[in-house]
């Protein structure tokens, strides 16, 4: 087997794992403290690519740059999402929760197509085409960014719900609801800002994907299919799980294409899953089962 | 004495104004109005193709209205065309839907539908139905070996875009003294994907063509990462990768290439888009120079050719007519020109005319539609178009040529000062 392909695939892989990563932690956030199921975090992620790539356009504010402003934007849609649907359906069914959410999804990606038009686009910034050569090992410099800065987004993230007021109601709430309300946390809004910072984790990992693939209206679904996976692969609602989950994922994706067809490429992480399922329901890092 | 206008006086005038039209106007109006004739559009307009799938929609819209501005069905007292839209959103059970929803709706053909595994299940539909249906777009061979009396294909076979290929391959292989090509096919994970590769390497097969192929990568539709795909590409160092495409992968191909420093003589695709498409171009820039395309092209110096096209980019600006938005135009042609000498609007007389259909035109390249006893287009032809100074020319047949082709690329794509 050719040693160089098995490096370059790995690096690669574990490369977009990092952003994979961040697009379930935002996911994983959500169910974690709410419950509910986000089938509208494929289409959040192409809005966040949508803001990076006008504000690119408008003012050539470079997306590993703007992805503070898709985060701050997705913050702000996640929170009307949260109050106006999300906060009607907790206590329904799942299969009634999937309904609505479904529909947020298909009203956010039918948007976006009205919008911006249905062209996929591939905007060119000085540092797309970079790539750096370690013997015959390829890093893509834009795939390098990308996974730096998901993971600096997500250790935000952690220090956010370990260290604020708010990120200690957010866990308190998500650990029990009830004992979160009898010591007197506002738990509507720490749930519209739970939901916020899951939207805007999934705005920035948008962001930085501009450069490294086409921004079309309809690139979120791969994605988010790939989040379930990783998601229940670390343990519904583990943040650490999401991330550890992610890079795995990333990996094996890439990997899985020497020995399986491309084709069946995510096969590999549905294949996971459903090990994952069957083996340790509750996931890597999943705390209850 | 100046009569005042009462409530009693204003009612009997307005009864009598009333009474009026409606015995002579109204009757007149009715007669002004020509019938209307209804087919139904059914393409990818939202969903994983959504660009391909409007541009589509564009080209069916368009040529209705031209046909209803040069006064409809003339042999049906000018009846004018509506056009019924349906979204298939490239998936197979919503277009099944769809088809079923406007033939509801009273069309009475439809047209459609780009993707091979949709138009498979809206002919099965059809022919369940007795509704005629004309492809625009769609060509893997299976659609129209099924038997189906009301299926028609105004687009190019699989089988059509392997010979087309290789008749090019030997030719630009032969003037430029290649004994061997080493190659490798990629394709979309989609029915027209599957088989158009699987169809030019069995081609290749078959007539012991000289190009070896050292790899078949696959890969799902709407993937979003190709990073490992040309790594394995790169790993089996071919001199020609044949790839079969879509818009946004087509794009992502070139970038890893590029990045990867993929040493290749040319990127030659059997036929797909991906490689045509204006934001191909705009967003690809020298990068998109030297792909060469098998497609069932424009015809450059046709006059219908040049009308339409001078009117899809004054109503879009920035497109063009292209393979989709062409075939799309055609087939709503083919569809009117076959009303025109059915005479009606029944499924039978329609199917009739159709299979007698002799259209002359000069909008795409191969001569008259006109369907074998299968329903598919014995003219459809296809040409090698080149992506040349970042502008798309036709290279060959030659008696179409606009340019020369270059083969192989006089730079790498990772040499292009980008």
């Amino acid at each position: 087997m050719d040693l160089n392909l098995i490096l370059q695939l790995t690096t690669s892989g574990f490369l977009l794992g990092g952003v994979y990563s961040l697009i379930a932690l935002g996911l994983s956030l959500i169910f974690g403290v709410m419950k509910v199921i986000n089938f509208a975090h494929g289409a959040m992620l192409v809005w966040g690519m949508y803001i990076a790539f006008t504000l690119m356009n408008w003012t050539g504010i470079d997306p590993f740059f703007s992805f503070a402003v898709s985060a701050a934007c997705l913050f702000v849609l996640g929170y009307i999402v949260q109050r106006t649907v999300v906060n009607r359906i907790m206590t329904f069914h799942e299969s009634m929760q999937v309904i609505a959410m479904v529909g947020v999804m298909m009203v956010l990606e039918n948007m976006a197509q009205l919008i911006w038009g249905p062209d996929p686009h591939s905007p060119h910034t000085k540092y797309s085409l970079s790539t750096v050569w370690l013997g015959s090992v390829m890093i893509d410099i834009p795939r390098l960014l990308a996974f730096i800065l998901a993971i600096l987004i997500a250790a935000a993230v952690f220090v956010f719900l370990k260290y604020t007021d708010i990120g200690k109601s957010i866990r308190a709430s998500a650990d029990n609801r009830i004992g979160a309300l009898i010591v007197g946390a506002n738990v509507n809004k720490v749930y519209a800002v739970c939901f916020g910072v899951g939207a805007a984790c999934v705005g920035a990992a948008g962001s930085l994907l501009v450069p490294l693939m086409p921004v079309s209206p309809h690139t979120g679904f791969p994605f988010k299919l790939t989040s379930f996976a990783i998601v229940i692969l670390g343990g519904m609602g583990s943040l650490p799980g999401a991330m550890i989950g992610g890079l795995m994922i990333g990996v094996a994706e890439s990997l899985g294409t020497v020995f399986i067809p491309s084709s069946l490429k995510q096969v590999i992480s549905f294949g996971i899953m459903v090990l994952i399922l069957l083996l340790r329901p509750k996931g890597l890092f999943g705390g209850k089962g | 004495m100046k009569k005042k206008m009462n409530r009693r006086t204003f009612l009997k005038y307005s009864a009598a104004v009333g009474a009026t039209t409606a015995i002579a106007g109204v009757p007149t109006l009715l007669r002004a109005q020509a019938p209307e004739i209804k087919i139904a559009s059914i393409q990818p307009v939202t969903g994983v193709l959504s660009d391909i799938g409007i541009s589509m929609r564009r080209g069916n819209q368009m040529a209705v209205d031209d046909i209803n501005a040069k006064g409809g069905i003339k042999s049906m007292g000018g009846a004018k065309l509506r056009l019924l839209l349906g979204d298939s959103e490239a998936k197979e059970d919503v277009a099944r839907s769809e088809a079923e929803r406007v033939i509801k709706d009273g069309a009475t053909c439809l047209v459609g539908p780009f993707l091979s595994g949709n138009a498979m299940t809206i002919a099965t539909l059809c022919e369940q139905r007795g509704v005629p249906f004309v492809m625009d777009v769609a060509a893997a061979d299976d659609i129209t070996r099924k038997g189906f009396k009301y299926t028609f294909r105004v687009f190019a076979t699989t089988s059509k875009f392997a010979d087309s290929m290789l008749f090019y391959m030997d030719k630009i292989m032969k003037e430029k003294n290649i004994s061997k090509i080493r190659g490798v096919v990629t394709n979309t994970g989609d029915l027209f994907g599957r088989v158009q590769g699987a169809t030019f390497i069995k081609a290749l097969k078959d007539k012991k063509f000289p190009i070896e192929v050292l790899g078949h990568i696959e890969y799902p539709l709407g993937i979003q990462d190709l990073s490992a795909e040309i790594s394995k590409i790169k790993a089996l160092k071919p001199d020609v990768l044949f790839p079969v495409a879509r818009p946004g992968d087509a794009k992502l191909m070139i970038r890893e290439l590029y990045k990867q420093r993929v040493e290749l003589q040319g990127i030659i695709s059997p036929g797909s888009p991906g490689w045509y498409e204006p934001e191909f171009i705009r967003d690809m820039k020298a990068l998109a120079d030297f792909v060469m395309d098998n497609v069932p092209w424009y015809n450059p110096v046709g006059k219908m050719y040049k009308e339409v096209n001078s009117a899809f980019s004054k109503k879009f600006p920035g497109k063009y007519i292209d393979t989709n938005s062409g075939y799309a135009y055609l087939g709503v042609l083919v569809i009117a020109d076959a009303l025109e000498r059915a005479k009606s609007t029944k499924p039978d007389d329609i199917v009739a005319a159709l299979k007698k259909t002799y259209f002359k035109q000069d909008l795409m390249v191969g001569l008259a539609v006109s369907f074998d006893e299968r329903g598919d287009n014995v003219n459809a032809d296809t040409a090698m178009i080149q992506i040349i100074g970042q502008s798309i020319k036709v290279v060959l047949p030659e008696k179409a040529a606009e340019a020369k082709y270059i083969h192989p690329m006089p730079k790498q794509i990772w040499d292009r000062g980008v």
